[in-house]
């Protein structure tokens, strides 16, 4: 790993996430951290989102407010969590556009398979979060496999359609329509009036960050990111990372596709579809670079919190639909603009 | 294997046979009319053993019409994947075109052609929006679009709240005529004008951007210019889209365009455009349109459940996209 030319030019690995840094202590610390393009853009996320939050508490007084505050993080979280398999991919330059109908498969897949019962949420949790990561895998195969060689668009969209497929042919609609009370407790139980979603959001924050930042296989992705033929001459198992990665994003979709329906209770056709743009809108506010190499989660995470802030305070001023739509898309490119730029040409 | 101007044979430079140059510049071509044919072939046995008759007049006119909006939108999408880029507005502008005309066009036909006219504007307005933040904001194409995408719709949502509206019945009579399939004159036209875009230097500069951005640039392409033209003319087809739309469905619905934005994508892959940039024919996006038309007749025929029909859509896609690429490449090595 350490004879990758690539990672001198990565500055990612020489500092923690930028969480933990953040506050640092002298004026040339700031300058030093403010110095890596990618880390302040995550600091331009965290400002947008909190921005958002001050706008929204202007027009409606109580919107920044802990409750209000709570409530925007808890529906952050489902983005979040389906935006950190939308970030793996992105890391390499590929799509995950199965996001939909993977989440809405595990969301009916969690729910009929355990029938609504306390006993098996566990199995069927498990049963869930293998399907999807089957499923990322074959993904995986389409995209990075050679010899069959179909671009990440086509081969996730087309297992987008075939999920919706299988998933509407085969939903039996007299099977149980809740979830367990036991996953609805997993997500809305609340520690310290925080609900536990919150909490488990911030493990995959955790775990996320440290995967990427502090192991091989991070730094594998960074690289196969930056130059993926550069990678595979140095010995990288580019084809393998590649599976593992869109895997991954089978995983986190299917995972939000169980929190999702702890949080509502019941499981619905066409409840993942909101989810594909928002997750590949979170990743690029948060400063991710679309064609891959360069980002951290933690500025996914300030994008989830941001685009969620955003919608609530367009809804929270009676927005009409229409509105909202257009302003959406004038903000994801006011923030495009400012910080998602190319390098010029020189 | 780059032919080699020093081998000889019989004392003359070899050269391949020009049908054999011709196949392997539009394999993509090639095998999108062996696709259609083979689901035209199939669709008729399906067809005759459901209904004991071949298809006749009104079958053919049918699909003609409802595959017309589709067409056009793939055009839109290939125009722009030729550059390298993709369009995920297509159906933003579909969208609004289609609401703008539901509301707007009259009986008279002054009253038509100018807002028809005023429809293209706008998609071409679209268009060149996309393209100045693509070029001018060094902004990714498929994040561009994606923001754009959000901003048609709601403006196409603002224009016409609810589905309805009123297309006048000679529009229809034009466009999506239910006495035969007369619009497929419409893609006789098209056809013509693609041979035209491909000769024209807008052409080959977006064939060229596609292929190798700075190799165009050092050969004297304007790609700024070129790449902002090819955003364009994908809005003004993706409005043309729209108004095929109203005209066949005779009223208008500002969601109905929604879908336009992946299928496109569907119908020009199966035309065998490339996704990477610089390969691909706007006559094969418009049989890749009518392939995919096909596949939902010869599932709807075949009596599959409808809620089956995007997993066999999803499943074919891939298998056509798999078999091109490995046809593609044997073709390469056997020359």
């Amino acid at each position: 790993m350490t004879s990758t030319p690539l990672q001198t030019s990565h500055p990612a690995d020489l500092t923690p996430p930028p969480s933990g840094a953040s506050t640092p202590q002298s004026s040339s610390g700031i300058r030093r951290f403010l110095a890596s393009a990618e880390r302040r853009r995550v600091l331009y996320a965290f400002a947008a989102a909190i921005a958002l939050f001050a706008i929204g508490e202007i027009v409606r007084p109580g919107f920044g407010s802990f409750a209000g505050i709570r409530a925007v993080l808890v529906v952050a979280s489902f983005v979040g969590l389906v935006a950190a398999g939308q970030f793996f991919v992105i890391l390499i330059g590929g799509i995950d556009l199965s996001v939909p109908w993977v989440l809405n498969a595990a969301a009916i897949l969690v729910v009929t398979s355990s029938l609504g019962r306390n006993a098996w949420a566990v199995p069927a949790g498990l049963l869930t979060l293998a399907m999807g990561t089957m499923i990322g895998a074959l993904n995986g195969v389409g995209v990075g496999v050679a010899v069959l060689g179909v671009p990440a668009v086509v081969m996730t969209l087309a297992m987008n359609g075939i999920l919706e497929g299988l998933t509407g042919g085969l939903t039996c609609s007299s099977c149980a329509a809740y979830a367990p009370p036991v996953i609805q407790a997993a997500v809305h139980h609340p520690f310290f009036g925080i609900p536990a979603v919150l909490f488990f959001w911030a493990i995959v924050i955790a775990v996320v960050s440290v995967v990427l930042s502090l192991t091989t296989f991070g730094r594998a992705t960074y690289a196969i990111g930056s130059n993926p033929r550069a990678s595979f001459l140095a010995g990288l198992p580019v084809r393998a990372i590649t599976i593992g990665l869109y895997a991954l994003s089978g995983f986190f979709s299917a995972l939000a596709g169980i929190t999702l329906v702890g949080f509502g209770g019941q499981a619905a056709l066409g409840m993942g579809d909101p989810y594909l743009f928002q997750s590949i809108a979170a990743v690029v506010i948060g400063g991710v670079y679309i064609l891959g190499g360069r980002g951290h989660y933690i500025g996914v995470v300030a994008g989830s919190i941001s685009l969620v802030a955003l919608v609530s305070v367009l809804m929270a001023v009676d927005m009409p639909e229409y509105g909202r739509n257009i302003i959406y898309g004038v903000v994801i490119l006011v923030l495009l603009l400012l910080y998602g730029r190319e390098a010029p040409e020189a | 294997m780059p032919p080699d101007p020093a081998i000889t044979v019989a004392g003359r430079p070899f050269r391949r046979p020009r049908w054999k140059l011709l196949l392997a510049q539009n394999v993509g071509l090639a095998l999108a009319v062996v696709m259609l044919i083979l689901s035209l072939v199939i669709y008729c046995v399906i067809y005759v053993a459901a209904q004991h008759r071949l298809p006749g007049n009104f079958e053919l006119t049918s699909t003609v019409n409802t595959t017309m909006p589709l067409a056009f939108a793939s055009i839109a999408q290939t125009i722009v994947v030729l550059t390298r880029g993709i369009d995920l507005s297509v159906g933003g502008v579909v969208d609004l075109s289609n609401a703008v005309a539901a509301v707007k066009l009259g009986d008279s036909l002054g009253s038509e052609i100018l807002w028809s006219l005023v429809v293209l504007v706008i998609g071409a307005t679209c268009g060149l929006v996309n393209g100045l933040l693509v070029t001018l904001g060094r902004l990714q194409p498929i994040l561009v679009t994606l923001a754009t995408l959000s901003i048609y719709q709601g403006i196409a949502i603002r224009v016409l709240p609810q589905p309805g509206g009123q297309i006048p019945q000679n529009y229809t009579d034009a466009f999506a005529s239910i006495t035969g399939p007369w619009s497929l004159l419409y893609v006789i036209i098209v056809g013509v004008l693609w041979w035209a875009f491909r000769r024209s230097s807008l052409g080959v500069g977006v064939f060229a951007i596609g292929n190798d951005e700075t190799a165009a640039s050092a050969n004297g392409v304007a790609v700024r210019r070129a790449r902002i033209l090819a955003y364009v003319l994908g809005g003004v087809f993706s409005a043309i889209s729209g108004l095929f739309l109203a005209a066949s469905a005779t009223a208008g619905d500002a969601t109905t365009g929604n879908t336009y934005t992946l299928t496109s994508i569907v119908a020009a892959v199966l035309g065998g455009v490339s996704l990477f940039g610089g390969r691909g024919n706007g006559v094969g996006a418009i049989l890749g349109a009518f392939i995919s038309t096909m596949i939902v007749n010869i599932l709807f025929f075949a009596h599959i459940n409808p809620l089956y029909q995007s997993f066999y859509e999803g499943l074919f896609l891939v298998l056509a996209v798999v078999l091109v690429g490995s046809v593609g490449r044997l073709m390469r090595k056997a020359m």
